[in-house]
């Protein structure tokens, strides 16, 4: 440590100076999950760090491969808790891969609304957390009470307001409600007000730009190599997004901005997540519009879509149908797949193995928040101790995804 | 050797089998019904339906056929293939064969299940078949399509009891007839037949009968569907929580390759089924044999008894080591149990060797009733066994009994619990320092002054010798139950509260050594 009084000669003192040695987490307020960062520090400043994952490690992957491929949806759902719908989509378009189905138009519509909902809150939830620990409690409140709006849309749609497990390979477990569109449509707009608000609050204030901008910076380069997708990508001036790249559902036909950051610094991502929920606002928008009203939501087959309780209880077909798909479980070819989504945090991607029977044989999950991590050594090293709170809260790593 | 083409595969086959039989025998499944290879052909069911093509230069039998023409929602002629039943079909050399591959006979196979589920009730949910019935599984692989019919299906009688052990139902039956053909050509009492025609058929028991042969749980083992159910099973257990362990039937000497069906999670055995093996019983177990897993769980010794009073482990196996001090090596007396395995009686007799005892004698269950068919009158396991392990050297029960009167007998080493000859057993309260390793309650766990709990075969790894000598393995299917061990165990435990040593340590070895010494491991000039 440094002498704490400059004045007098260090040599006379033979005080240390060796750097010290502090441990964050794995249980501290500020590590987001549980993460654990060791840092070496001269003064604040961070000589050296190593960040520690896999506290939260809950062996998903291991515990898929014991039921059918549909009991796989509640483990997506509990991988990125903030948006878990965009998992239960990720997973469910890997299924339809392997068997080489598509669900009809109307259940494409409702994904990538419902979808495209759980990215808002996702991000919501990251600024609103970002401003809150740097002071500024009333736009995490503001942006709080919009998730819950949408977290009031996914309860009236799938009963759960976090663990949806709404996702079917085929479809979805259940249809849209009736008041659906107007109901997204009133919390959209309520929320793009509230984004206006939040930015006239912050983005004038001196401490908040002061404490990211020009913090936490990673190139483009350094980001790529990492394996960095999603806003913390972007926010490095590299425009790749799964939805632009690499069209799934319907994002090839509805218009949409990939907005990126400049300076790669923790501003930028904050900004590109601002930006990001004001696109996703407009996808909602033509998706709402485009979507059918009526029309079925599962595809028409009985090898893999449950059928309705009426025929299950009145007809043997239904009942066998029943039966097979629940006591064995809806059967994908072998061979493997590696699928792909734009969630959250960046590319989401499955890569199943079947063997043929009913039940997983590998279901490995690419989470995009623990490349992201992974990157986190670089982003604070050299930077003080105090701002790995906000880099490190701008990076949005979700431990339940990050250690699975 | 000749072979034909089934879809991309060739299949060699034998003169004589037909194409199912060919497939089956390479690992090909056609799938069928009525078809079973231990029965004769009824074809029947049409489920194995397939397109042969004709020979070249000849013109394929051809079908005229009525199509529904969707665009102009009319009828219209057509042709098509007349296809044949792969079970009846000889097969012959180059002969080419669409199953899989054939748009017709996929058509055809729909059609046959869409059929046979018209008048199916909505049984699955408290069906014992539901897991292993062909019909879901059929359903899935080759229909797969809702119900077409809207009209009340045709109901028939449910829940008909056609004898001791079977339960039949006829909403359920696709009349295949396998029952009606295994009581006919298996059991030789053709007891079950058909009437009516139609989608009225159901099966019957001849008038004045019940369907009480001794092969009656074959029927309901070879129903593909869950018309016929064994009033045993009923109800009882759901099949897929059920676990499988490769076992012999240790029902009587015929040693039938079975399958123990149990649920680990309670650890009970819930039934037997036969297990194919050519050698033996080729698809078939008695009903003797099917039930006989009920005494894996009832009369069994659980814990150490002194005296019929229950007592620890500890304790009786100070007392069984005490008693067995009491008398010399030539009043020692060491009684072999044909019920037990190879492993139980070879670790007898080494115990006994060890000890220098000079008697043996061997016995087991009482005889019974024997058949030309698959039952034995012995029924025991493994008399052949015991006999080759002692070098032919034990000697009847009646043997003992007469040593037991001239007092011959110091101490009596006995596995097993029942004796050969039950009007004898009284003999056994004149053995003094008797100790028993039981699995039942019998005879001799009766009179023994020390019984110790025994566990039974389908709880412990076992080799038996059948009557005609053929060494089979039986694997564990449960734990032991209550404070039971494997009866080698015990003998170890022994050993060392006696200090003598034994020439294994573990089952492996002990198994290498009852397989490895068909010689007698007994005490020299032991006669």
């Amino acid at each position: 440590m440094e002498p704490l009084d400059q004045d007098l000669d260090e040599s006379e003192l033979e005080l240390p100076t060796e750097p010290m040695l502090l441990n964050v987490g794995p249980a501290h307020p500020a590590m987001h999950g549980t993460v654990r960062i060791v840092m070496e520090l001269s003064g604040e400043i961070i000589e050296r760090c190593d960040v520690q994952v896999g506290y939260l490690h809950r062996g998903f992957e291991k515990m898929c491969e014991r039921g059918t491929w549909t009991q796989v949806f509640p483990y997506v759902d509990r991988c990125n808790y903030v948006s878990p719908m965009l998992n239960n989509v990720g997973f469910a378009l890997a299924g339809e891969k392997m068997l080489g189905i598509t669900v009809p138009e109307r259940c494409q519509w409702y994904r990538m609304i419902l979808g495209e909902l759980a990215r808002m809150s996702d991000h919501l939830t990251c600024d609103g957390a970002m401003a809150m620990e740097l002071g500024a409690f009333t736009p995490f409140l503001w942006m709080i009470k919009c998730r819950e709006m949408l977290w009031e849309i996914m309860e009236e749609e799938t009963g759960a307001r976090l663990t949806h497990s709404f996702g079917r390979i085929g479809g979805m477990a259940a249809p849209p409600t009736d008041g659906f569109k107007e109901h997204v449509k009133a919390v959209v707009k309520h929320i793009l007000s509230v984004l206006d608000e939040v930015e006239r609050l912050l983005l004038g204030n001196r401490i908040f730009l002061d404490r990211l901008e020009n913090v936490g910076i990673i190139s483009a380069e350094d980001a790529i190599s990492l394996g960095w997708t999603g806003p913390c990508l972007r926010a490095a001036g590299v425009p790749y997004d799964v939805r632009k790249a690499h069209p799934y559902l319907k994002y090839g036909e509805v218009d949409f901005d990939v907005p990126v950051g400049s300076t790669s610094d923790s501003f930028d991502r904050f900004m590109v997540r601002i930006a990001e929920m004001r696109q996703s606002a407009r996808i909602i928008d033509q998706c709402v519009a485009r979507m059918p009203d009526t029309g079925p939501v599962n595809v028409d087959d009985p090898r893999v879509i449950l059928p309705p309780k009426e025929e299950v209880y009145n007809t043997i077909e239904g009942t066998i149908q029943h039966f097979k798909i629940v006591m064995e479980g809806l059967k994908l070819p072998a061979g493997e797949v590696y699928s792909y989504t734009e969630a959250g945090n960046g590319e989401l991607g499955f890569y199943l193995v079947s063997d043929g029977s009913g039940t997983p044989h590998r279901v490995r999950i690419r989470p995009p928040c623990f490349l992201v991590t992974a990157g986190l050594e670089r982003v604070i090293t050299g930077q003080m101790m105090a701002d790995v709170v906000p880099s490190f809260g701008s990076l949005n790593m979700i431990g339940g995804e990050c250690d699975r | 050797m000749p072979s034909f083409k089934l879809d991309d595969k060739d299949i060699a086959f034998e003169p004589g089998d037909t194409i199912i039989r060919a497939a089956h025998r390479a690992g090909v499944d056609v799938p069928h019904y009525c078809w079973h290879p231990g029965l004769s052909v009824a074809a029947n069911c049409r489920m194995c339906l397939v397109e042969l093509m004709p020979p070249p230069g000849r013109p394929a039998m051809m079908l005229d056929v009525l199509a529904w023409d969707e665009l102009h929602q009319t009828y219209v002629p057509q042709k098509k293939p007349k296809l044949q039943p792969a079970c009846q079909q000889a097969a012959a050399d180059g002969m080419v064969v669409k199953s899989q591959t054939s748009e017709h006979a996929i058509k055809a196979r729909s059609a046959v299940q869409e059929l046979l589920l018209l008048n199916h009730p909505v049984d699955c949910p408290i069906c014992d078949q539901a897991g292993e019935c062909r019909l879901q599984d059929y359903w899935l692989e080759h229909q797969a399509s809702k119900k077409r019919m809207r009209d009340e299906p045709v109901h028939k009688p449910k829940g008909v009891v056609f004898g001791p052990t079977i339960v039949y139902d006829a909403e359920r039956c696709i009349m295949c007839t396998r029952c009606v053909r295994v009581s006919a050509e298996l059991a030789r009492d053709p007891v079950l037949s058909m009437r009516e025609r139609g989608n009225l058929n159901e099966i019957t028991v001849a008038p004045g009968r019940q369907l009480d042969h001794n092969y009656t749980l074959m029927t309901e083992y070879v129903c593909p569907v869950g018309a016929l159910t064994s009033s045993d099973f009923r109800f009882k257990a759901r099949v897929w929580f059920l676990r499988s362990a490769r076992s012999t039937c240790v029902g009587c000497a015929t040693g039938c390759s079975s399958f123990t069906d149990f649920d680990p999670r309670n650890q009970k055995v819930y039934r037997y089924r036969p297990r194919e093996n050519a050698a033996v019983n080729k698809y078939w177990m008695c009903d003797e044999g099917m039930l006989d897993y009920q005494r894996i769980h009832k009369g069994r010794v659980l814990e150490a008894r002194i005296k019929g009073e229950g007592v620890s482990d500890a304790a009786a196996l100070e007392k069984a080591a005490e008693l067995l001090k009491q008398a010399s090596p030539q009043k020692t007396a060491i009684l072999l149990s044909a019920e037990h395995s190879s492993e139980d009686n070879t670790a007898l007799l080494d115990l006994g060797k060890a000890l220098g005892a000079l008697q043996v004698y061997y016995t087991g269950r009482p005889e019974g009733q024997g058949d030309d068919i698959l039952m034995s009158a012995d029924k025991n396991p493994n008399t052949a066994g015991v006999l080759a392990l002692s070098g032919g050297k034990a000697k009847p029960f009646a043997d003992l009994v007469a040593a037991l009167k001239e007092g011959k007998v110091g101490a009596l080493l006995a596995l097993g619990s029942a004796v050969g000859n039950p009007n004898e057993a009284a003999a056994l309260k004149e053995a003094k320092n008797f100790v028993a390793l039981s699995t039942h309650d019998g005879a001799i766990a009766d009179h023994a002054s020390v019984v110790l709990p025994a566990s039974s075969w389908a709880e412990a790894d076992g080799t038996f010798v059948n009557r005609t000598g053929l060494r089979q393995e039986s694997d564990r299917a449960i734990n032991p139950q209550g404070a039971s061990r494997p009866a080698f165990r015990w003998v170890q435990e022994l050993a060392k509260l006696l200090s003598v040593s034994l020439p294994w340590k573990k089952a492996s070895e002990l198994r290498a050594l009852s397989v490895a010494a068909p010689s007698p491991s007994i005490a020299p000039g032991a006669e």
